[in-house]
């Protein structure tokens, strides 16, 4: 059987492992200080409220728009870009689990990925707050579509992290330049700004995957549909980045416990 | 039954320098055609295991001897599946346990229960299998209150105590062994060594690789050489005179 898929199904049977071992990671940051991962929520909090005061008086914009757009957007950028900046070394960290005992590869990337997705459910509190001070105009159903388009943003994020593990155990400089490029990404990210905003000379903001993100998880809480672009886009990169990934993980992993 | 064989099995794997590590200058290379890039390219292959057949039953418990980097570890990690196979086949019937470097997964932050659990499901256990070992495990680290504590305030002969006993709590068909290690004091050595022996007793196929020929003597009944990736069977009488 194709050993990408079997990785895949063996991760997913110990999905209980992986979780148990994500929650513990969390637990060890609750150790460590009394607020534990609520450290990064107050982080978070700070950024924003003084980013919207900024940015709300420079962009000339009112803060009940610009600021519930800005939290959004910051905390699921923050969430992105912990997880890609940390995937090039995924496998290192790993180094002494791979190395002794015969396990899926996939339950590294699984475990990068959960331990984010519970900092952002620890960050979402800040949404809550920021969604009762400046409530959305209307309330729909649409709502429930930012759901679907975390979905799918963690399916893509799932890809990235493999594909990037990899190459970060081989070519050890990729954590180094990942880091130099993340921050020029975050400004072609629309998080402060809108992608409207921008006009006419958008196209390099559209070449970006991580603007179609944004849109999937954030316009739906404002009651706008993701246009059927966003979504076939995002579909085409995720099925794209997945065969990619399988076939250098086909071609590759068997020397995956080498190079670390 | 358990069974474990190879099929004419070769590894070699590549040992990379600093440059070859590097995505950037790889960039450089293609950049540059390859040309002056060429002396960056020192990738150093090691043939580890070359052709090697063999065909383990239940019963077996084979030592391993040989000098170092006789590829003794490399052979233990191929059996486990860890390694995969350049060429050739590695067939393996039944659960395998491995004892190479112990503590995999350990996080000092998380105290010393909390550590068993994590542990153990790392080795295949559910969590509600991993928590009936607890008891077991204390009473034999004799650790008492100190599991209640970050693992990171233990010396590290409690640490050993904990990592051997979680190790040996695993209930495998096939148990592989790199290396004999000193656990603890007199006194617990001795306990230890007494857990360990009941341990591979229990096994169906025994691999163990030491340096130590009494304790082969002792725990094995077939012996293999590795010798610069091959592999010759001694037969048990030669090797005991």
């Amino acid at each position: 059987m194709n050993l990408f898929i079997r990785d895949l199904i063996f991760s997913f049977r110990r999905m209980p492992f992986v979780w148990h071992m994500a929650l513990g990671d969390t637990r060890a940051r609750y150790k460590r200080s009394f607020l534990g991962p609520l450290w990064m929520t107050l982080g978070a909090t700070i950024g924003v409220v003084g980013l919207g005061l900024v940015w709300s008086s420079i962009l000339n914009q009112p803060r009940a728009e610009l600021i519930p757009s800005l939290t959004i957007g910051l905390l699921l950028w923050q969430f992105i870009s912990a997880c890609i900046n940390e995937s090039s070394t995924v496998f290192v960290r790993n180094a002494s689990v791979i190395r002794n005992v015969k396990t899926p590869f996939f339950i590294f990337p699984l475990q990068l990925l959960i331990r984010h997705l519970i900092g952002l459910l620890h960050n979402s509190i800040i949404i809550i707050v920021v969604l009762i001070v400046y409530p959305p105009p209307v309330i729909s159903s649409v709502m429930i579509l930012s759901l679907f388009g975390l979905i799918l943003v963690v399916l893509n994020l799932l890809w990235m992290i493999m594909l990037l593990g990899m190459l970060g155990a081989r070519f050890r400089d990729l954590e180094q330049i990942i880091s130099a490029f993340m921050p020029i990404v975050f400004f072609l990210t629309p998080v402060i700004f809108k992608a409207d905003q921008i006009g006419l000379n958008s196209s390099i903001i559209w070449l970006n995957p991580f603007t179609y993100f944004m849109s999937l998880v954030r316009d739906p809480l404002y009651g706008r549909v993701p246009s059927l672009t966003i979504y076939l886009v995002t579909l085409l990169i995720m099925l794209l980045g997945w065969l990619l990934t399988m076939y250098f993980f086909n071609k590759r992993s068997a020397r995956l416990a080498f190079w670390i | 039954m358990s069974t474990l064989s190879f099929k004419s099995v070769s590894l070699q794997y590549p040992i990379y320098n600093a440059n070859a590590m590097s995505l950037r200058n790889q960039l450089v290379r293609i950049g540059t055609g390859g040309r002056i890039g060429s002396d960056t390219r020192n990738i150093v292959t090691v043939s580890a295991i070359d052709n090697v057949s063999f065909e383990l039953k239940n019963g077996d418990a084979v030592g391993l001897v040989g000098h170092n980097g006789a590829g003794k570890s490399t052979l233990l990690r191929l059996m486990a599946g860890i390694y995969a196979p350049v060429s050739g086949q590695v067939v393996s019937k039944g659960s395998i346990a491995t004892v190479f470097e112990l503590g995999a997964g350990m996080d000092t932050e998380l105290t010393g229960y909390e550590n068993i659990v994590r542990m153990l499901m790392l080795l295949g256990h559910s969590q509600l299998t991993a928590k009936q070992c607890i008891p077991d495990i204390e009473e034999f680290t004799e650790l008492g209150g100190f599991l209640n504590l970050p693992v990171r305030t233990y010396s590290s002969g409690m640490m050993m105590r904990l990592m051997f006993a979680v190790a040996t709590s695993i209930r495998p068909s096939i148990l592989l062994i790199d290396e004999m290690f000193g656990v603890g004091d007199a006194a617990f050595h001795e306990k230890a060594q007494l857990r360990m022996h009941k341990w591979i007793s229990e096994v169906d196929i025994f691999v163990f690789a030491s340096h130590n020929h009494d304790l082969i003597k002792k725990l094995c009944n077939r012996v293999f050489r590795l010798d610069h990736g091959k592999v010759h069977e001694e037969s048990m009488c030669n090797f005991l005179e």
